[in-house]
């Protein structure tokens, strides 16, 4: 299919027609912008630079209950997953990020309630015309208007939307919305063309992976992860606000005699992550913490998917109390090389 | 404000070559924009670095208590010299705080005051004054700051950018220090409960809604607890499983579990360095919170902590006027 029109005027209309699905999209509350449900009714035009929070959690909830049962009963009960899902407006680089993660969870057995979720889920995308200031996409494999992960493509003209399907379900979603739309011509294109471009002009900062990958195992006793994680609160900012941090506990919860399981975001940076019952911690303080946090994103996860676990978002610059930016640590890391 | 950071840095540099000073904790230019970064000092070198300045938001006190100690292996001494810190006004009260409750001791610590006329919100900051990629400096300027960026001078009117706890500050100079850099500024009027009367305004209903709203947010990173320099128990009921106190799922119920504990805990102990708020990802006003407790124990109890080192410490100390109306 080619590449559609949607007037804003009608992006009520757009929303309204996906009714009886679950509609994600960014939203405005005291904490800023972030994704949360649509209620019926509701349209907001997504217009934000990146939420605080990604909407990871579309795909891969904070806690996810497994299951559910009566302490002292037999029966088990299972969420059910199986609602049509639309997440509108989320950033190209967010969806690159569930792409990236979608490889683990699909890695050595196939990983239920990820896979499920997205099968359900219809990704639109909107394009970034106005990128943030630690944006650095490009420098990891990601562009502002990059359609990795992504079933559909919006891109603010102005006016319009350009959208643009990039899989079956984004041609099956646009085909539902009939004559609501209208078809894209040559000007829109190079229109589109033009913002990409413009977009890709504004990013300032940049990193240079090269060689980091294969050069971080070598770097294990190098000094530099004592002076980047001296300043470190082993906090979760880094971890629960990265949109391809994955890693997750799981944890059986009572509350009277009803009981459920459930999985949780887990933070590479807590003190408990991965400690033993012996009481053995296989990386005891703040500094072996953040090597491996650099480590799975730059080197680890390239060894096994080959591509690097990090999208460019610059969620964790932007909101690390003490300002450990990454940008600047992967700086550093080749320095040291 | 005579701050000269020439005198800062000397003085630093002489601490750090003090044989019994294992390193200083100052603030340093980030890595971009309006960010300063915690810095670790160990020379001279280090020290020339150092800043102080509108934007040195942090409290560093904290890292005097978030030392994580390794075993140390057979057949070598425990390092027990001193950590240097500096602090401002609010930062030093913490420090305070922990001499009283014996967290630190004076002698494990040398306290660098700054005096300080008030810090900048950076986040109002960079509404007003869009953030980029450059680095700037900033300077208290007379009444109001000055933002040099790229060879060009911006004078920002004080009520423009301040940060609401410096807004509510009562105690701009260090209450306690080992060094004292600077003159002392000149306190200035303050709205101590602001924000605290708009919450009791409500009734309970409108207020129940209102934390409702706000710690639906909460991620439960622990930002919070980790940047506070006094939430520094080594095993925090949070992280307990066995049992476990708090739940890991992330929902209104468990969530407002931990932030209750959490205010409790710092009730009669927050020293209102506002570093709770200033780094909570989800912006959960957590200042209202614990200056509504800070309140209470003011006016019941007629105490402030972090102001006297040879306090006592509320939370252990019993008088037998202490009001208890509220026990049945």
């Amino acid at each position: 299919m080619s590449a559609m029109l949607l007037n804003k005027e009608k992006w009520p209309e757009f929303v309204g027609k996906l009714t009886g699905k679950k509609v994600w999209a960014p939203q405005a509350d005291s904490e800023g912008m972030r994704f949360a449900l649509l209620a019926e009714g509701e349209a907001p035009v997504p217009d934000y630079n990146n939420t605080r929070v990604p909407p990871k959690g579309v795909l891969f909830p904070q806690t996810e209950t497994m299951l559910k049962f009566q302490v002292k009963a037999t029966e088990v009960d299972e969420p059910e997953l199986d609602q049509e899902t639309v997440v509108l407006g989320l950033r190209p680089c967010d969806a690159r990020a569930m792409a990236i993660v979608e490889k683990l969870f699909k890695w050595d057995i196939d990983d239920p309630y990820f896979i499920k979720r997205r099968d359900m889920v219809t990704l639109v995308g909107l394009a970034c015309n106005d990128p943030g200031l630690n944006c650095f996409c490009p420098s990891v494999g990601g562009s502002p208007a990059s359609t990795e992960g992504l079933d559909l493509l919006m891109v603010d003209l102005g006016e319009n939307y350009l959208l643009e399907a990039v899989t079956g379900k984004g041609e099956a979603l646009l085909k539902e919305m009939g004559d609501l739309l209208s078809e894209a011509g040559a000007d829109e294109a190079k229109e589109k063309e033009k913002l990409v471009k413009e977009a890709e002009g504004k990013i300032k900062r940049t990193v240079d992976t090269e060689g980091v990958p294969e050069g971080l195992p070598g770097l294990w006793e190098d000094p530099l992860w004592g002076k980047v994680s001296a300043s470190c609160l082993g906090c979760g900012t880094c971890t629960y606000l990265c949109p391809t941090c994955h890693c997750f506990d799981i944890q059986d919860e009572v509350e009277g005699f009803d009981a459920r399981r459930c999985r949780t975001w887990d933070s590479c940076m807590f003190g408990e992550y991965t400690l033993h019952t012996s009481g053995h911690n296989p990386r005891p303080t703040r500094k072996e913490r953040t090597r491996n946090r650099i480590n799975h994103k730059y080197s680890y996860y390239v060894d096994k998917f080959d591509v690097i676990a990090c999208v460019g978002c610059g969620r964790c610059s932007n909101l690390c109390p003490v300002n450990i930016d990454i940008i600047d640590t992967i700086r550093q890391v080749k320095e040291a090389l | 404000m005579k701050m000269d950071l020439e005198q800062l840095r000397k003085t630093a540099a002489e601490v750090v070559a003090r044989d019994d000073v294992k390193y200083l904790v100052g603030w340093k230019q980030g890595t971009y924009g309006y960010r300063v970064a915690p810095g670790f000092v160990e020379d001279a070198a280090g020290a020339a670095e150092l800043i102080f300045s509108p934007l040195c938001t942090a409290n560093l006190a904290t890292y005097l208590t978030l030392v994580e100690e390794l075993p140390i292996p057979r057949g070598q001494e425990p390092d027990d010299r001193k950590v240097a810190v500096m602090v401002k006004g609010c930062d030093s009260r913490a420090v305070t705080q922990l001499i009283v409750e014996k967290g630190i001791k004076k002698d494990e610590v040398v306290v660098i005051g700054c005096p300080c006329p008030g810090v900048v919100d950076p986040n109002l900051l960079a509404e007003k004054y869009p953030e980029t990629e450059d680095q700037v400096e900033m300077k208290w300027n007379g009444e109001g700051f000055l933002l040099l960026r790229g060879g060009e001078e911006t004078k920002i009117a004080r009520d423009e950018v301040l940060a609401e706890k410096c807004r509510l500050c009562r105690y701009p100079n260090p209450v306690y220090s080992d060094i004292m850099l600077g003159d002392p500024v000149e306190p200035w009027e303050t709205d101590e409960d602001k924000g605290v009367e708009e919450v009791e305004g409500k009734d309970v209903e409108e207020r129940a809604e209102y934390w409702a709203e706000q710690f639906d947010k909460c991620v439960r990173c622990y930002s919070c607890r980790n940047v506070c320099p006094l939430c520094y128990c080594q095993d925090c009921v949070l992280d307990r499983l066995n049992p476990t106190w708090v739940n890991r799922a992330v929902n209104f119920s468990e969530n407002t579990a931990f932030n209750i504990a959490r205010a409790f805990h710092l009730g009669g102990r927050c020293i209102e360095c506002g570093e709770c708020e200033r780094v909570c990802p989800a912006n959960i006003p957590l200042g209202k919170i614990n200056r509504k407790l800070a309140r209470e124990v003011r006016d019941k109890y007629g105490f402030e902590p972090g102001v006297d080192p040879d306090a006592e410490p509320f939370q252990a100390s019993f008088k037998p006027d202490d009001p208890e109306e509220f026990i049945l």
